[in-house]
């Protein structure tokens, strides 16, 4: 089976989708979200399965690639996608709150379609390897998420985090196409492997290139959310539905980072611009580590945290970064496979918190930490996988985040021995510091504080399929806790 | 006397500067959004100029990738005005505000 006939079924299972909403007329909308996720699971065993290409390096008309990377995050994307569909039908009836009861006014269906076609756009900016491909496929799933931040038309948080996200955002698809066009300019070309021929050249001059990669990399940071373009994380977290804020920061920035990586690379590949190029990534580094992990502390509200720790996040993951083509050899697994395994990782525990937020949220009717309260006796296994999700963000061993974490910390100490940048590695030391005492105000919520009287300690009602999840997300936090080879096989 | 690159250069970074700072600066979101349709006028002026002295002896470069793309930006902010306008009529008719100042529901 040819690679990209994978995004082509992704799109005809978002129209199929769509048809039955047409068709659906008053009837509950919940099949369609199960048709999706069933779809979903079968595309991914088509990856799994059908898709062979270990370690060969396809190409379609040259805007598709189809390599390990590409697969690896494609992966990820559906993961992601169908594990928000899980969460979107637990969330239905907050959804209906904030729009309509009547099923066919809520457009509940097609809050359920619309992350099927994010997630093709998703899959092919995994594929994508030139500038024009990239943009388009960026295009697609910006778009898909303005709309789904702001689908809560009678709640004014979602609106109002709807019109934050797509001013910034738009604002950043400006600089991004800037970018191209000056890549372009100095270029004459949109292919990254051309692009790196032409930068590795003597007689490039630095200035325009400097310029063009500082634009790129405010257009694709948006993504990533790293400081200084982080402003819009906060309130699009918060005021977001929990599925879509769950996916924002899975699935946007998996996706945003194989791109990032793929754009970095000719440039700090070309021996004229890397050590400006360098100095910039480093900054970055270090005002994301520093920003994130601090503005969390204080925070109540637990989207707002999550918001701050995702930042925080994109601040170790980029960590790894001064060392991509750097000179000398490191031990262990490269950059890219570091990266890839923590984005892997992070996947499992942050979609594990959010769904337990879900449960919660539906049940409690609130988002601040004080909704947590008590939840260790109302539903200790709720409880205890909530517990389990934060203690693998924060990087405690036997979870997953743990050997995340270490991955990104060999690389970035080895590259400091030999390259100095010792300054990245103290504040990421510093972040993972401050990280624990921040997700263990959530722990302390749960099970310290807040009295539950006797009458009120009934289990919250979890749906089956949520069930299913989340025991799988905590056996698989805990499995490659463990055994973390199969999963950097993947990555390797 | 036909005009040499850096004076599309000029003038497209002129847009872009223009259009940046309106969009740091105007408090009507109407506004923003019209500001930010002019940074990718000013994205798609430079590429075409770029294509057009793209051979380096002020010719035009071999293919046609930069049109391709000039044409996809189109498409891409039209399709993002729909989606923004639709979203800001949204707005208005839950707070009657277009304004910047009036989004102040979340802290922290």
């Amino acid at each position: 089976m040819l690679p990209y006939y994978l995004e082509i079924c992704v799109v005809v299972l978002g129209s199929l989708m769509l048809c039955m909403e047409l068709f659906a007329g008053r009837r509950s909308r919940a099949k369609i979200a199960m048709v999706g996720v069933a779809g979903l699971g079968v595309i991914f065993a088509l990856l799994m399965f059908a898709v062979c290409s270990p370690g060969e390096d396809l190409q379609y008309w040259g805007i598709y690639h189809f390599d390990k990377w590409a697969a690896f995050y494609k992966g990820l994307a559906l993961i992601s996608t169908l594990l928000v569909l899980v969460m979107a039908r637990e969330f239905a009836p907050v959804f209906k709150h904030y729009t309509s009861q009547d099923e066919e006014k809520s457009g509940i269906g097609e809050f359920y379609c619309l992350p099927i076609f994010v997630c093709s756009g998703l899959m092919w900016m995994a594929s994508a390897k030139d500038l024009v491909t990239i943009f388009v496929s960026l295009e697609l799933v910006t778009m898909g998420f303005y709309v789904l931040v702001a689908f809560m038309r009678r709640n004014v948080g979602s609106l109002e985090a709807g019109v934050k996200y797509l001013i910034l955002g738009a604002l950043s698809t400006g600089f991004l196409v800037y970018g191209i066009a000056w890549t372009f300019g100095v270029s004459g070309t949109f292919n990254l492997e051309e692009l790196s021929v032409v930068l590795a050249g003597d007689d490039i001059p630095s200035a325009p290139v400097m310029f063009a990669f500082a634009l790129l990399i405010a257009g694709i940071g948006f993504k990533i959310a790293v400081v200084p373009f982080q402003i819009w994380v906060p309130d699009v977290y918060q005021g977001a539905a929990m599925p879509v804020t769950a996916y924002l920061s899975v699935a946007s920035k998996a996706a945003g980072f194989i791109v990032f990586l793929r754009v970095v690379d000719p440039f700090l590949a070309a021996p004229s611009i890397r050590e400006p190029a360098i100095y910039l990534m480093v900054f970055v580094t270090c005002a994301t580590l520093i920003y994130g992990n601090l503005a969390a502390i204080a925070q109540k509200n637990i989207k707002r945290l999550l918001a701050y720790s995702s930042i925080a996040h994109a601040g170790f993951l980029l960590m790894a970064l001064p060392a991509l083509g750097a000179a000398g050899t490191i031990a262990g697994p490269g950059p890219e496979s570091a990266i890839s395994f923590y984005l892997a990782g992070y996947l499992l525990m942050t979609l594990l918190c959010f769904l337990v937020l879900t449960v919660v949220r539906v049940a409690t009717n609130g988002e601040d930490l004080t909704a947590l309260e008590g939840l260790g006796k109302r539903s200790p296994f709720l409880a205890f996988a909530m517990l389990v999700g934060v203690a693998s963000l924060a990087g405690i061993p036997l979870t997953v985040g743990f050997f995340g974490k270490f991955f990104l910390f060999n690389i970035a100490i080895q590259n400091a021995m030999q390259n100095g940048l010792w300054i990245v590695v103290f504040l990421a030391v510093l972040g993972a510091a401050t990280g624990f005492y921040y997700y263990f105000k959530i722990i302390r919520a749960m099970y310290w504080e807040g009295s539950v009287s006797e009458g009120e300690v009934t289990g919250l009602k979890v749906g089956r399929l949520a069930m299913l999840a989340i025991i799988l997300l905590v056996v698989a936090v805990f499995f490659f806790g463990i055994f973390p080879a199969p999963l950097l096989g993947l990555t390797l | 006397m036909m005009p040499s690159l850096n004076e599309y250069l000029m003038v497209s970074g002129l847009l872009f500067a223009i259009g940046f700072a309106g969009v740091l600066m105007r408090r009507n979101i109407i506004i923003i959004f019209m500001c930010l349709e002019m940074m990718l006028s000013a994205a798609n002026l430079s590429l075409v100029a770029f294509w057009r002295f793209g051979n380096g002896q002020g010719m035009p470069a071999q293919g046609y990738d930069a049109q391709v793309l000039v044409f996809f930006v189109i498409a891409v902010a039209a399709a993002e005005v729909a989606v923004g306008l639709a979203i800001i009529v949204a707005l208005f008719r839950a707070r009657c505000t277009v304004h910047v100042e009036d989004l102040n529901s979340m802290k922290g």
